[in-house]
């Protein structure tokens, strides 16, 4: 059997030249499901009508909800960031969940599988790294202004050579953070999609009974998945709107220069 | 495997490892366009709904907590209020008891010298009628035995004494008679 693997999405057609690939495709199924899901959530909830499924979106939106009240300090950010950050777990969740879909490798149209998950696609994980580490960044100006959160990475070597290094270190960590956040959901995403055709190709008859497991196992990790990138969009952004400039960090020093000069002080307190 | 080959030669065809990852700048833009209109969207018309149900039923369970811890709060005044009226209930009663037995011991007592005091009365009373019955009695006697005295004299000495000597005699017997009576 002819095993066909591409890191990339594969154009399925062009419409005037723009490229529409498999994992758009399925992005777009999956964006519509979201939508669907929620706004028949959303409208429900409106008109105070219940159901189960109803219920178990709410819980998970409330669990959402108090785990970024949690985690983000500020209420009114954390209010601001919600959507966002909610958003980025259902469409996460629900695109890696399609990968799971029966056909993966099988449905072809002009020799390219139809079926792949938006997950499995680097534009859309660093597209949603991007959105996020901008975000974090919008939000750290507005909370800090533009120059304490400038101060963050860019510091005088001659005044604080050891904060200036460290900020240059917190700037690569920006960039890894997002690097980090694209890749890790696209690796596990694109591993999943490879696991689940190798298990199939490798049991062949018995896929049917052998896909079901690893199918559980990669709604699993889908959500694991999606939660990850939900709470280390709150982390972040948590990180930056508490973020304590040089200036604070003379002034800790300060502190903790005084308290060691009258100990008594300092342990009266204390 | 056609995915081995095509990472390796990916860079030396298009010239970048970014479009050997299969990075397409259109695409890229697109998904995040598309995603920013489904955040916004979303941020509009379903969460506001959401996260209002949410917070209805916090500030519901929140209210529910504090009625819960009220009516504890309540409930544990009540009982101490109780427990105080029950105090009050017992330290009343036991004065009740105490001052119940002390003035029955009072009245027993006061009955009892009552009593005492009728009886000694009634005593009293008896033995000065028992005087005074016997006093009388003594007196009847007296009279009768004169009556005898004199009867039985008028008739032993009847003739043989004079009248000086028989008013002698008579006056003699009374002298006497008032003697035995005394």
């Amino acid at each position: 059997m002819d095993l066909h693997i591409s890191m990339s999405a594969e154009t399925l057609f062009t419409i005037g030249g723009f490229p529409v690939t498999n994992a758009l495709l399925t992005g777009v199924l999956g964006g519509l499901l979201v939508i669907a899901i929620l706004w028949y959530v959303g409208g429900k909830v409106k008109r105070g009508k219940y159901n189960r499924f109803v219920g178990l979106v709410q819980w998970v939106f409330e669990g959402l909800l108090n785990q970024i009240d949690n985690v983000v300090p500020d209420k009114k950010i954390a209010r601001k960031i919600t959507p966002l950050a909610v958003t980025i777990f259902f469409v996460v969740l629900l695109n890696y969940w399609l990968s799971v879909i029966p056909g993966l490798e099988t449905i072809k149209f002009n020799g390219v599988p139809l079926i792949r998950s938006l997950a499995a696609d680097l534009n859309f994980t660093v597209g949603l790294a991007i959105i996020t580490i901008v975000t974090v960044q919008i939000y750290a100006i507005k909370y800090l202004g533009v120059f304490a959160n400038g101060a963050r990475y860019f510091r005088n070597p001659f005044k604080d050579p050891v904060g200036a290094f460290e900020g240059i270190l917190e700037l690569i960590g920006e960039v890894s953070r997002g690097a980090a956040l694209a890749l890790r959901l696209f690796g596990n995403a694109f591993a999943g999609e490879i696991l689940l055709i190798v298990i199939a190709i490798l049991t062949s008859y018995f896929a049917a009974v052998t896909l079901p497991f690893f199918m559980l196992f990669e709604l699993f990790i889908g959500f694991i998945q999606a939660y990850v990138f939900f709470v280390l969009t709150l982390i972040f952004t948590s990180l930056a709107v508490s973020h304590h400039g040089p200036e604070e960090h003379h002034e800790v020093e300060a502190a903790s220069k005084k308290t060691k000069a009258s100990p008594v002080k300092s342990g009266a307190k204390v | 495997m056609n995915f081995i080959t095509q990472l390796a030669s990916a860079p030396e065809a298009n010239g970048g490892i970014v479009e050997a990852l299969g990075i397409d700048w259109r695409l890229l833009i697109l998904q995040i366009v598309a995603f920013l209109v489904l955040v916004v969207v979303l941020g509009k018309f379903v969460y506001p709904w959401l996260m209002k149900s949410v917070d209805e039923r916090q500030e519901n369970i929140e209210a529910a907590a504090k009625a819960a811890s009220k009516a504890q709060e309540a409930a544990a005044e009540s009982q101490a209020e109780t427990a105080k009226l029950l105090n009050e209930a017992r330290k009343e009663a036991s004065d009740i008891i105490a001052t119940a037995k002390l003035e029955a011991t009072e009245m027993k007592n006061s009955t009892e010298s009552k009593a005492k005091a009728t009886a000694e009365k009634i005593v009293a009373e008896a033995q000065v009628q028992l005087q005074k019955d016997i006093e009388a009695a003594k007196r009847e006697l007296h009279n009768e035995t004169l009556e005898l005295v004199s009867l039985a004299t008028e008739k032993v000495v009847k003739g043989a004494l004079t009248k000086t000597a028989n008013e002698k005699v008579i006056a003699e017997s009374l002298s006497e008679a008032t003697k035995g009576a005394r």
